[in-house]
């Protein structure tokens, strides 16, 4: 019998809470971290609201140590930081536990250093001192180069590069093991965490610091996704804005922040005493090969990632007490989504809690997976479903329980959180009682 | 493009090269004595040399590709290890030899 992997701590950083009592006691409370963005002017945008990771709350440089490494991370790596440091306190590992080459980390990111804000002020001001374009008409980019080089600092390229955000929680962790970076987009966080069970099972790591960051609430984060037409442009009402299932929902909402969960070999956490949450126990991931942006109508690739991940923990579909769904509050991904569940779970579909933390923590890209997984580890531990906020009237086409509004006790034995992504790939998670 | 205008007269260097390197290795002012090793003290890594020069060629307004402090250390230390001989003041007198 092979060793099972626990989830024996987790770090969060998110819109409505920084650690895990307090991320959860927000899900519980139903709080939305939704409202106008602050970071930067957004007069104008389409979409000028998110969900942000609150200065008030969140001092990450606090995490880090010598203090100097802050400056070669991004906001995502910063993030990834503070989560893993938040997860190895949760989970009471002491240096001198684990063996650091033992070690492992697995993590979601995305589109990093050049987005963020001051990066792009040294852009556009190097743009602006070109002249913007020669005589020809054509952008003038030796000028532009000129500039650019004499403005820069030579360690912002180190803050664009999507692995350095897992090198720097490597180095604050002293974790010399196997250390993986996933670019899968909205789920990235989830096959991190999928990816880092599979490292303790093929025996590459005792341990993983696992889970996905992001940091996508800038300029050419919201204008992306708004020129995809993805994004809500409920600006009047933030906290109103992400409403997945509901049938006056418009798009998501940007989110930002990280989730980090520690998974560890069995024996391991028992010769350390450790306090396990939960167990790791499946992990399904396929891929639609379909479409970029649209699913599989049939909803086939993700009802095949529910099913592979159910049949990988072994586990019939009756055993799950609760789906924390991929929600998005797209039109398209609430009712693929919804098809996916039933094809998935079968009849057991109409039984399950099914609910969306998208609608309180909006879409956080590359952390959503982990983060979603923190959430239904929270509901786990603290016996409650968290809710779907701002489900006022359900769209026709989703008609499962989606746990509206409030959060319900509840206990419960294993929950599955899904994920899909842009480019069709998708992932599912379940984690069940110790 | 005309070159910014130095915003340090020499002298300032004195001053103003220990208060980058407390920027740079994010450490309280008073432990960078004109004798503090930069490596074996202060913890500064390779790229931290890459940032404490774009800083002394922000503050010079002159351009200094980072061959300059390559070959500067070279010329004076030859091959020898740097962690121990890298101090504020061998940074200040490279300042100094670019501002003139």
């Amino acid at each position: 019998m092979t060793d099972r992997v626990a989830i024996s701590g987790a770090g969060v950083v998110a819109p409505i809470g920084v650690g895990f009592e307090a991320f959860g006691e927000a899900l519980r409370a139903g709080r939305s971290g939704v409202r106008g963005i602050t970071a930067f002017d957004c007069t104008g945008f389409d979409t000028r609201i998110a969900a942000e990771v609150d200065a008030a709350s969140f001092d990450g440089a606090s995490w880090v140590e010598p203090r100097k490494l802050v400056k070669l991370m991004s906001r995502a790596a910063l993030f990834a930081v503070a989560a893993a440091a938040m997860a190895r306190r949760h989970a009471g590992l002491n240096p001198g536990d684990v063996d650091p080459e033992r070690v492992g980390v697995s993590l979601g990111a995305g589109g990093m250093g050049p987005t963020d804000l001051d990066l792009l002020a040294t852009q556009a001001q190097a743009f602006t001192e070109s002249g913007h374009v020669a005589g020809n008409g054509h952008w003038n980019i030796p000028a532009f180069a000129q500039a650019f080089r004499r403005l820069t600092n030579p360690l912002a390229t180190l803050r664009g590069l999507p692995n350095l955000a897992a090198a720097q929680v490597a180095i604050q962790q002293d974790a010399r093991g196997p250390n993986n970076t996933l670019t899968t987009n909205c789920t990235a966080g989830s096959q991190a965490i999928g990816e880092g069970l599979r490292m303790i099972q093929r025996g590459d790591a005792d341990l993983v610091f696992a889970g996905g960051t992001d940091a996508m609430v800038n300029p050419v984060g919201v204008i992306g996704f708004s020129l995809l037409g993805t994004l809500s442009k409920r600006n009047d009402e933030p906290r109103r804005a992400s409403r997945p299932f509901d049938r006056d929902r418009d798009g998501f909402v940007i989110g930002e922040g990280a989730g980090i969960v520690i998974l560890e070999r069995e024996s391991v956490a028992r010769a350390r005493g450790a306090r396990v949450l939960a167990e790791l126990a499946g992990y399904g991931v396929t891929c639609d090969a379909y479409r970029i942006t649209d699913e599989r109508p049939d909803a086939s690739g993700a009802s095949r990632a529910i099913r592979l991940c159910l049949r990988d923990a072994g586990v019939s579909p009756e055993d799950v007490g609760y789906v924390n769904a991929h929600g998005t509050g797209t039109t398209m991904n609430d009712v693929i989504e919804t098809r996916a569940i039933k094809e998935g779970f079968g009849p057991h579909a109409a039984q399950l809690a099914i609910s969306s933390t998208k609608s309180m923590v909006g879409h956080m890209l590359a952390a959503a997976g982990a983060v979603e997984l923190i959430a239904s580890l929270a509901g786990l531990t603290g016996e409650f479903f968290p809710p779907t906020i701002n489900l006022d009237a359900p769209d026709p086409a989703c008609d499962l329980d989606y746990v509206p509004q409030t959060a319900r006790p509840a206990r419960f034995d294993a929950a599955v959180s899904n994920s899909f992504g842009f480019g069709g790939q998708n992932a599912c998670l379940l984690i069940r009682r110790w | 493009m005309p070159a910014d205008p130095p915003v340090v007269e020499d002298r300032g260097l004195q001053d103003l090269v220990p208060r980058i390197i407390a920027e740079v290795l994010v450490v309280p002012a008073e432990q960078v004595q004109p004798g503090s090793r930069l490596i074996a003290e202060l913890g500064a890594e390779s790229i931290d040399f890459l940032d404490l020069v774009f800083r002394i060629e922000e503050a010079l307004g002159k351009r200094i590709p980072i061959t300059r402090w390559q070959r500067y250390l070279e010329r004076r230390f030859g091959n020898g290890d740097l962690s121990e001989v890298i101090t504020t003041e061998v940074v200040r007198q490279f300042a100094e030899e670019e501002a003139a």
